[in-house]
């Protein structure tokens, strides 16, 4: 602890509201804490870390944005949030990057994400005990169970005020969520149409986006812009709950740093982070007694091969060589009817969107262990029109055409499960550098023929269900979703990267905390089983340093 | 007539129309009123390749219900990104820097169109037999040397046709004509359900 902490807030940040609160600053101090990445782990991380009174500074490549002022209801002026460096893409299934599953800046790819905030299943922690062994994939049981992050995710869910059904039809029984469901959207009329038809439970999704005032932040007006940055903050962003907490308890949130490499010592203990600030080329150094790295699976494994030494040739907290190997995504493949009503389906998800999870579960007889939730989506015109130009190879009069009944179209897609395989990896790129003079990252991936089935599933699903909502002009949209893996916990160091603590095996003072540690992928998206484990990581490092306290 | 294949259902829309309401914010009106005002010059591609480019464009999203200062331009928004070099934070294995990319392409495009058109450039060609170019490009089968060094069928698809799209749908004009909202902030939207179209959204005719 730094009872001498700088009392030196000299800084400011930007608030929710656009005003500026006053921030300490950190930056000639040795900090109890370093943690790399502001998004769902680390702004979950350095909110509690700090209320608990460690001295914490939180990282961020990217710039910290004021919601009200830097967010705009534009697809493309909205390419800003996204982490646009380049990395290269290759496997049999390259993996398109740079939207949808990542993030640059505070608050991280939760300023953009779809907020279906949906827990795992106690059958998800133990994947390999209750499905077996499956030739070419490397599934594994969670160090962790449902039962011990079940207190966290309520924990979260209450800090985000999750908008959700009053009964929840799958998954362990649970107490009511914090918020009332938001009334349903056209899109998600047409999903529980479809699915009702057919006998398939269905319900309306819970949402990390407000239903009813929360303190200083309004209900939601359904803009329908959620994936470009809420501009009203009834939005449960990162940026806009666990990091204003954090800046109040005095925790120094560093904007547009990027984090070159982690220092270590002779002792094989790391010391703090070396990091470039905007407009400069220097490195600057920050000292710390503990790192923690969430840079999420692309950026947390190549920060660690990036901090390779002497000591740590092969990367730091990489004895087990699994650094960068077994990265998942989900499957994210959507399917799109025409319909004779308007959907307009710009004001559609996520809130008041509906979702089932009824084929999230190893089904006996379907040929695949695993599933897929189905949710509803609503595009953009230029991410729709990017979409169908891609799917059905329109182009020209055609598709100018077929653009004409835009708001006639309505979609759903699925989060599907992705076996973790050791031939999928991110690495450092032979050969290219980026802007700082750093590696970038290889990213490679293929789907394993268990990920091939649920796909295929799924998709004939997800065509019934809009044809059953007499949905017509059907057709199918490759997608993929969300990044894990590449640091997986367990409780065999050979065999993993953290422990359940997300502590590393190899470096008792270094953390890895964000979608990295997943073993498996789960078929949820995953950003609340990632606050979930953030909170609870931190409720066991204070609880390390002061195990009287309550 | 192909003017006609473009009959809008919402003649009389116009989102810019809303420009002063409650629709739309400060740091939105920013950004679409440098769409619309600040087209950048051409800095990166030769005057042949913006050429070429331009007639590609033509054919990927054609405009010929608009005269030429009617049509969403698309040139200036590709050659201003290729001129900054903003990146899309990905980048296919098989294919190299974009810089690169697109010039390697845009060179193929002319080399087929050569192969199969007597030697004639792919803007000097008629409308009909661009689209065979494009289309021989599109299924990575068109003749021409370079693309030994560049796939054709990738550079089709995920460089050139989708950077064309993005750009002509990110524009008022293209928003007009499919009854896109557009910016709702902070107004956002009350009658969300099937059918349900607010007083401030595209009326049909």
């Amino acid at each position: 602890m730094s009872s001498e902490a700088n009392e030196n807030w000299a800084l400011s940040a930007p608030g929710i509201h656009g005003e500026h609160v006053p921030m300490r600053d950190l930056s000639r101090e040795e900090v109890d804490f370093c943690i790399v990445g502001a998004g769902a782990g680390g702004g979950v991380l350095g909110a509690k870390l700090a209320e608990a009174g460690f001295s914490v500074v939180i990282l961020d490549a990217g710039p910290h944005w004021s919601p009200v002022k830097d967010f705009v209801s534009d697809e493309m002026a909205s390419r800003k949030l996204f982490w646009t460096d380049e990395r290269i893409t290759g496997g049999e299934d390259p993996v398109e990057l740079g939207s949808n599953n990542s993030g640059r800046g505070v608050g991280g790819s939760t300023v953009h994400y779809s907020m279906v905030a949906m827990r795992a299943h106690t059958e998800d922690f133990r994947r390999r005990t209750l499905d077996g062994e499956i030739a070419g994939a490397d599934v594994r049981d969670w160090p962790l169970s449902f039962e011990d992050l079940e207190p966290y995710y309520e924990e979260v869910e209450e800090a985000l005020s999750i908008a959700g059904p009053t009964f929840y039809p799958w998954g362990k029984r649970r107490k009511r969520y914090p918020q009332r469901e938001h009334e349903l959207n056209a899109s998600a009329q047409v999903l529980v149409r479809g699915c009702t038809q057919l006998g398939i439970p269905v319900a309306p999704a819970p949402i990390a986006t407000l239903s009813a005032p929360h303190k200083d932040r309004p209900p939601c007006v359904y803009r329908g812009f959620c994936n470009y940055g809420c501009t009203t903050n009834a939005k449960s962003s990162i940026l806009v709950t666990y990091i204003p907490r954090a800046v109040r308890a005095g925790a120094e949130v560093r904007a547009n740093s990027m984090v070159a490499q982690i220092s270590t010592n002779e002792r094989g203990r790391v010391t703090g982070v070396l990091h470039f600030r905007k407009g400069s080329r220097d490195l600057f150094r920050q000292r710390a007694k503990n790192v923690i790295v969430a840079g999420y699976a692309i950026e947390t494994p190549r920060l660690l091969l990036n901090s390779a030494s002497s000591l740590f040739p092969d990367g730091l907290a990489n004895s087990s060589g699994l650094v960068g190997k077994c990265f998942m995504v989900h499957s994210g493949h959507q399917v799109f009817a025409k319909f004779n009503g308007r959907i307009n389906q710009y004001k559609a998800p996520p809130p008041g969107g509906a979702l089932t999870e009824h084929f999230n579960r190893t089904m006996p007889g379907a040929g695949f262990i695993c599933g897929y939730t189905i949710e509803v989506v609503g595009p953009h015109p230029m991410d729709f029109a990017a979409r169908i130009a891609s799917a059905r190879g329109l182009w020209g009069t055609r598709l100018r055409r077929t653009m004409l009944d835009y708001n006639y179209y309505s979609g759903v897609g699925i989060v599907g499960e992705i076996l973790p395989q050791r031939r999928n990896t991110v690495k450092l790129h032979d050969t290219e550098r980026d802007q700082y003079g750093l590696p970038i990252p290889h990213v490679v991936f293929s789907y394993h023929e268990n990920d091939r089935r649920i796909i295929k599933h799924a998709i004939a699903r997800m065509r019934e269900i809009l044809e059953a909502a007499e949905g017509e002009d059907i057709w199918l949209a490759d997608r993929t979703a969300h990044l894990l893996g590449t640091c997986r916990m367990g409780s065999d160091p050979s065999d993993s990267v953290v422990n359940a603590d997300c502590r590393t095996h190899d470096v008792p003072n270094l953390y890895v905390c964000d979608g990295s540690v997943f073993p498996t992928s789960t078929a949820v998206n995953p950003s609340l089983t990632i606050q979930a484990i953030a909170a609870r990581t931190a409720e066991r490092l204070i609880k390390e340093s002061f195990p009287h306290r309550n | 007539m192909e003017e006609q294949e473009f009959r809008t259902r919402y003649p009389n829309y116009n989102v810019l129309d809303k420009w002063s309401s409650a629709d739309w914010d400060d740091q939105t009106r920013a950004v679409v009123r440098e769409r619309l005002e600040d087209v950048p010059p051409i800095r990166f591609f030769t005057e042949a390749e913006a050429r070429t480019l331009a007639a590609v464009a033509e054919r990927i999203i054609p405009q010929p219900d608009r005269n030429g200062t009617e049509k969403v331009p698309i040139v200036p928004w590709i050659d201003e990104k290729l001129y900054e070099d903003r990146r899309n934070g990905y980048r296919y294995e098989e294919l190299p820097p974009q810089r690169e990319a697109w010039r390697l392409g845009l060179k193929g495009i002319d080399e087929t169109a050569q192969a199969l058109f007597d030697g004639k450039l792919f803007a000097d060609l008629d409308s009909f037999s661009q689209d065979v170019v494009l289309t021989h490009v599109e299924r990575g089968n068109a003749p021409g040397a370079t693309w030994e060094q560049i796939p054709a069928a990738r550079f089709f698809k995920s460089v050139l046709s989708i950077t064309i799209v993005k750009i002509y749908y990110a524009h008022p004009s293209a928003w007009n004509e499919i009854g896109y909202n557009g910016p709702s902030s902070p107004r956002g939207h009350v009658r969300k359900w099937e059918g349900g179209v607010d007083p401030w959204e595209a009326q049909e005719k």
